[in-house]
């Protein structure tokens, strides 16, 4: 499975979101406001599911602001970051 | 609440007015100024009798006009004290305000654990004499904080005209801060926030009953603490003469982990603070600051 299948697995289980299937999620989609539709909040238990299942930390804005964009933008983070 | 803003109603010259009689005859002076000041605003001012009606009526259900006009008066005295005093921090100096700390080591111990601290606050006693103290925790200071557009009142460091010596994370930056805030509490240090008014557009509220009846608290707070493991604390100063604060460590909230996204999970810690703030208001009646209409109509 890679890394944006499995992220977009996660986040509907652990985030709760039982209206979506892993294939109704686009890759370019935006995580928050109009995309998926996460808020300011979410973005905290975002970063816990990302270290949980991927084992990867977000440490500060610089690295979260660009990767928490879509789920394109946080699948390549993880992968570069898994690969350091 | 649509119509309230936590702007104040005093006009600019008018607080000019005390910054200079600070200035000329320190606290004396200004406090005389202020008895006759706050007499007009508590006899005739629609708008002060009614923004300091909510809170009154519910601390105090069962009173007869006297009181009520008594109560009034005395609530937004202790007000005015307070912003004179913290007015005063900035203009000769945080030494003129003495402030005894209880719960000191508590506070250590809870440091000592490595997650950071979150300070709950609420709009009661000074909380920025409160703030000023701290600094034996040696640690960075990091205050969420939203500045309302033309409020000419000032904080205590800009009568100083010196930097915040805190860091401010405002919560219209990306995410409201939510990143920022982790981001902190990862390097140990304390994130102070209010907890008893939502800010701006901030929709993570829940309801939890305050002086009898239902009130929307954020929960912004407990969330974090649930995803870091960050301990809080409730943490209120209040006045205890005409130079002298006491800061109190009220409770501390433990948030357990993975609550996740659930909001009414989080409904029995937001409780615990509102249950301290509703000892806070027993014991100090009149240091409670909000002004608007915190409960359900």
């Amino acid at each position: 499975m890679s890394v944006k299948e499995k992220l977009k697995q996660v986040l509907i289980e652990d985030l709760n979101l039982e209206d979506l299937t892993p294939d109704m999620i686009e890759d370019e989609m935006a995580l928050f406001g109009d995309g998926l539709g996460l808020d300011s909040l979410d973005a905290v238990e975002l970063v816990v599911v990302v270290q949980k299942h991927f084992g990867v930390e977000i440490k500060d804005m610089d690295e979260g602001r660009p990767a928490l964009q879509s789920i394109s933008t946080l699948a390549k983070f993880i992968e570069e970051k898994q690969a350091q | 609440m649509s119509n309230w803003t936590s702007r104040s109603i005093g006009r600019d010259w008018q607080h000019r007015f005390f910054y200079l009689a600070i200035k000329l005859g320190g606290r004396r002076l200004a406090y005389l100024c202020l008895y006759v000041v706050v007499a007009w605003y508590a006899l005739f001012s629609a708008v002060a009798k009614e923004r300091a009606s909510h809170y009154l009526a519910r601390r105090f259900p069962a009173a007869g006009p006297w009181e009520r006009f008594g109560r009034r008066y005395r609530l937004i005295l202790t007000f005015g004290q307070v912003l004179i005093d913290r007015a005063m921090v900035g203009i000769i100096g945080a030494e003129r305000i003495k402030v005894q700390l209880h719960g000191k080591n508590a506070l250590l111990n809870l440091l000592a654990e490595g997650k950071g601290m979150i300070l709950v606050n609420a709009h009661v006693g000074c909380w920025q004499v409160a703030m000023s103290s701290l600094s034996f925790m040696e640690t960075p200071v990091n205050l969420l904080m939203q500045r309302e557009e033309g409020d000419i009142d000032r904080h205590y460091f800009e009568h100083a005209g010196i930097e915040c010596p805190y860091h401010i994370i405002d919560p219209r930056g990306f995410l409201g801060g939510a990143l920022e805030m982790m981001e902190v509490l990862k390097r140990g240090e304390v994130l102070s926030v209010m907890g008893d008014r939502m800010l701006g557009d901030d929709q993570n509220g829940v309801p939890v009953e305050f002086l009898g009846e239902q009130v929307t608290m954020p929960f912004s707070a407990y969330k974090l603490a649930s995803a870091t493991g960050t301990p809080i604390v409730a943490l209120f100063s209040y006045k205890t003469g005409p130079d002298s604060y006491d800061l109190k460590l009220y409770r501390t909230i433990r948030v357990p982990p993975g609550l996740g996204r659930d909001q009414q999970a989080f409904v029995p810690y937001v409780q615990e603070f509102a249950a301290s703030l509703e000892e806070f208001s027993r014991e100090h009646p009149f240091q409670f600051f909000n002004f608007f209409n915190m409960w359900y109509e």
